[in-house]
């Protein structure tokens, strides 16, 4: 599987409030970016993978929202939902189609319109009386604070998480909240569900992003500076996992499944990543995520970040796109935004916030309380 | 001879000035404060919470549910069955809903002694509970509280038996509520407690007196319900006994009158301190007056209750704000989303949802919620058996959200290892927010959950144990 597919093309919208902007301008948006950077006529699409948490409203919950959209028709396109996974889940099964030999050229877009619906975006689903009353802050709140008691870890060390991205996001112009803070600002903040304040959580964003994918064989018909997928891994455990007593909630069990498989794949060690795109939804999230990739040990995360080895200058620079934190979190579209990220970094395109010299990036989704987790690795040729 | 076999109360954590009642209106400032519903509760939940008590303090089998209440949450559902559910009693059961005045308690117990004696019932578990509002700015507002009580009554072996009682029935009008109205409306004052309450007590104490060749003196404790404090003196006079000495009211000035539920209170406070052989007379008052007469037993004095109803008065939280009690009992207008549960997801999960039971594996000894078929441990494939879940546990984890759609904020939600295993996710209610910390210990209370989709949707919440 390793280095037999290639990444040719990739396209982001801006990420933001985008009020003035529907579902359906953010997928074209997205896919016309991503056509130019392969320099690829729509036409030479066999297949594609739509990744949507909540579909537009014209599209129902199938894969024609994208077809539509694009006028995509008359061929096999497929919808992925799969909670904050559902962006790199996408691009994996495009990754599978094509190691297949099934399709040469497929196409992934990850979009979400957050912003046109109600209940800040997110309404809930799910059973009328058990569990009711979880957020996504919440859920995530329940690990983190079971966590900073295991190992006596303060708000502080949270904050210095949403200083950085902050910082890296404030460099990136496609970022969704573009401006710097400080520790003192994050601390202060309005508490939403302890122990994360304002600061500690993600936006609801609006954005789109699309990578076009071809066996590697056909990658320099398109570009010399194509990228290849060197791993990929996926685990799914409780959707649950507060009703499992085997549960520790010190960290995601499918993170370091997914990240292991992915390893694996690519052949590499957590120690040869150049720096890594991490689901920071919340900040302790990212501390767990550095722990569950095996970047350190568990309960070492907290060190890294008070040493500032995470930073786009440190050792191993983490979400240098700002990260969900900064950069914004449309559901579905994410995944895919860490993909268009990964591959511009080592393109050497990033600017302000370029990573020096990198050969290998990873880009890491896990959703519904660490129910799902995806990694992919991708590196030069 | 029927008995009562266990005795408890409950009061909600929350108690309103009645300083605030008159602050809002502008009223001379009065003493004491009222019991008061917290937003999630109700009659129902408040009687299951009593009930649950009776249930842990007795091995004595149950085949009977009454309820009692002025303040039913629903005109048209049997609450008593739906209360026995929760309680997870067995489905073969006797059950009835009591209402219409503050005799509701006592026709109940009554009717739960009669069909004990007559062998129909083993035992019947008999609980009041009330959450009325007076009109606003009325002259009762502020001596109605909120709360529950339960008794259980079996065949023998019991802390009191039940020798006797006696009715008196005629149309008097003092409180009434009307069945498009929430307030209580009432003619309060000198009148209605002479002609109406103080005669409807008085004849129906003496018939049991008469009857059974008591003189006043002989009884321990006269344990009267009455709607205005005061008025029980009178009775007490009419009567011939010493209301410094045998009086014993319900502690209606540190909670409110609490309808139904009143002579239940006062019948467990005298129960608390009672010798064996000692005489006592209920009574309770409403378009006619209930007089039950009961003799301690020696049980008495070795079945005392872990919480008394002085435990319960002093658990007590402020809410210190008008606004708020009107809004949690909905004179205030407000909508809730959500969905109702339907009655197909009820039904099927009833002994998950409603009677709390959880799978233990056979293989590995793993206790776990919701009910599964395939061990979230060691993966057995049909080797799970349904287990009734703890009442009680310890916080694993939680946070405080604030951000939440719910009636009230913040809400916490905890993690709760249950006692004997299982893991349960689920609202935090009664706190205060320094109770909500890994390794607290929680009990668990069944609540309004939300009223989405136009019913009381009822769940299992944690609460601080009081």
């Amino acid at each position: 599987m390793r280095d037999t597919v290639a990444v040719i093309g990739v396209g982001c919208t801006k990420f933001g409030d985008l009020f003035e902007q529907s579902y359906e301008d953010l997928i074209c948006d997205a896919a016309f970016s991503a056509y130019a950077d392969a320099n690829i006529d729509p036409a030479e699409i066999q297949a594609a993978y739509l990744g949507t948490y909540l579909p537009g409203p014209a599209g129902g919950k199938a894969a024609v929202s994208l077809a539509d959209a694009l006028r995509l028709y008359d061929r096999p396109i497929t919808r992925v939902e799969n909670y904050c996974a559902t962006g790199t889940d996408a691009f994996r099964n495009a990754c599978l189609a094509i190691a297949s030999g099934t399709y040469d050229i497929v196409l992934v877009l990850g979009a979400e319109k957050l912003k046109d619906r109600p209940g800040r975006g997110l309404p809930r689903l799910g059973h009328p009386l058990i569990a009711k009353g979880n957020s996504a802050p919440g859920l995530f709140a329940l690990a983190a604070n079971r966590y900073m008691h295991t190992f006596g870890v303060g708000r502080d060390v949270l904050a210095k998480v949403a200083v950085k991205n902050h910082y890296n996001g404030a460099r990136n112009p496609k970022a969704h909240l573009r401006m710097e803070i400080t520790e003192q600002r994050v601390l202060e903040a309005p508490i939403i569900a302890w122990p994360f304040g304002l600061f500690d959580c993600c936006p609801t964003t609006d954005g789109a992003a699309a990578a076009i994918l071809c066996k590697r064989e056909l990658a320099p018909r398109f570009r010399k500076d194509f990228i290849l997928v060197k791993g990929f891994g996926m685990a799914v455990t409780s959707g649950r996992p507060y009703f499992d007593p085997t549960f520790d909630y010190l960290g995601f069990r499918s993170t370091q499944q997914a990240a292991q498989q992915a390893y694996a794949m690519a052949g590499v060690q957590p120690s040869d990543i150049d720096f890594a795109e991490v689901h920071d939804c919340f900040t302790w999230t990212e501390l767990s995520n550095m722990e569950d990739l095996g970047f350190c040990r568990k309960g070492e995360a907290p060190g890294w970040v008070r040493e500032g080895r995470t930073r786009i200058d440190g050792d191993l620079p983490i979400n240098p796109s700002g990260g969900l934190k900064s950069f914004g979190h449309p559901i579905g579209a994410s995944g895919v935004r860490m993909i268009y990220e990964c591959v511009t970094q080592l393109r050497g395109e990033c600017g302000e916030r370029q990573v020096r010299s990198p050969e290998l990036g990873l880009a890491h989704n896990v959703g519904g309380p660490g129910a799902v987790s995806c990694v992919v690795i991708l590196g030069l040729p | 001879m029927a008995s009562i076999t266990a005795y408890s109360a409950y009061l909600p954590r929350l108690r309103l000035p009645r300083a605030a009642i008159a602050e809002a209106w502008g009223q001379e400032a009065r003493s004491g404060e009222i019991a008061v519903a917290n937003y999630d509760e109700d009659a129902f939940t408040m009687a299951i919470e009593a009930a649950q008590h009776c249930l842990e303090s007795s091995t004595a089998r149950v085949d009977g549910f009454f309820f009692a209440s002025t303040s039913a949450p629903y005109r048209e559902k049997q609450l008593a069955a739906f209360a026995a559910t929760v309680c997870d009693l067995p489905r073969l059961a006797r059950t009835a809903d009591f209402a219409g005045s503050a005799r509701a308690g006592l026709a109940a117990l009554v009717a739960a002694v009669q069909a004990v004696d007559s062998g129909a019932n083993r035992g019947v578990l008999v609980a009041a509970g009330e959450a009325r509002v007076a009109e606003p700015e009325s002259e009762i507002e502020g001596l109605l509280g909120d709360g529950a009580a339960a008794l259980m009554v079996g065949a023998d072996g019991g802390v009191a038996q039940v020798t006797d009682a006696a009715s008196v029935a005629e149309e008097f009008t003092y409180l009434w509520r009307t069945e498009d109205s929430v307030f209580v409306r009432a003619f309060p004052g000198k009148f209605s407690q002479s002609y109406g309450y103080a005669r409807d007590m008085t004849e129906a104490i003496r018939v049991l007196l008469e009857r059974n060749g008591l003189s006043p003196t002989q009884v321990w404790k006269f344990v009267l319900h009455a709607p205005e404090p005061r008025a029980a003196v009178e009775v007490a006079k009419r009567v011939g006994f010493d209301e410094r000495n045998q009086l014993l009211l319900p502690p209606a000035a540190q909670v409110g009158s609490i309808g139904a539920a009143d002579p239940f209170f006062g019948l467990a406070q005298a129960l608390e301190q009672a010798s064996a052989g000692q005489w006592i007379i209920v009574a309770a008052f409403g378009e006619g007056a209930d007089a039950v007469l009961l003799r301690t037993t020696e049980q008495v004095e070795r079945q005392r209750p872990t919480r008394r109803v002085q435990d319960w008065v002093n658990a007590r939280l402020p809410l210190p704000s008008y606004a708020k009690y009107l809004k949690y009992h909905r004179v205030l207008p407000r909508e809730e989303s959500g969905e109702a549960i339907t009655n197909i997801l009820e039904f099927k999960e009833l002994k998950q949802d409603v009677r709390l039971y959880g799978s233990r594996c056979t293989a590995c000894g793993t206790v776990q919620y919701p009910l599964a078929r395939v061990c979230i441990r060691c993966k057995a494939r049909e080797q799970l058996e349904e287990v009734k879940l703890a009442r009680r546990g310890t916080v694993f984890s939680f946070t405080v959200d604030h951000l939440i759609a719910n009636v009230e904020h913040p809400l916490p939600m905890v993690v709760l290892d249950l006692d004997g295993g299982g893991r349960l996710y689920l609202q935090v209610t009664d706190f205060c927010e320094e109770e909500v910390q890994i390794g607290a210990p929680m009990v668990l209370t069944y609540r309004r959950l939300h009223e989405g989709g136009g019913n009381y949707n009822y769940f299992w919440k944690a609460r601080p144990p009081r």
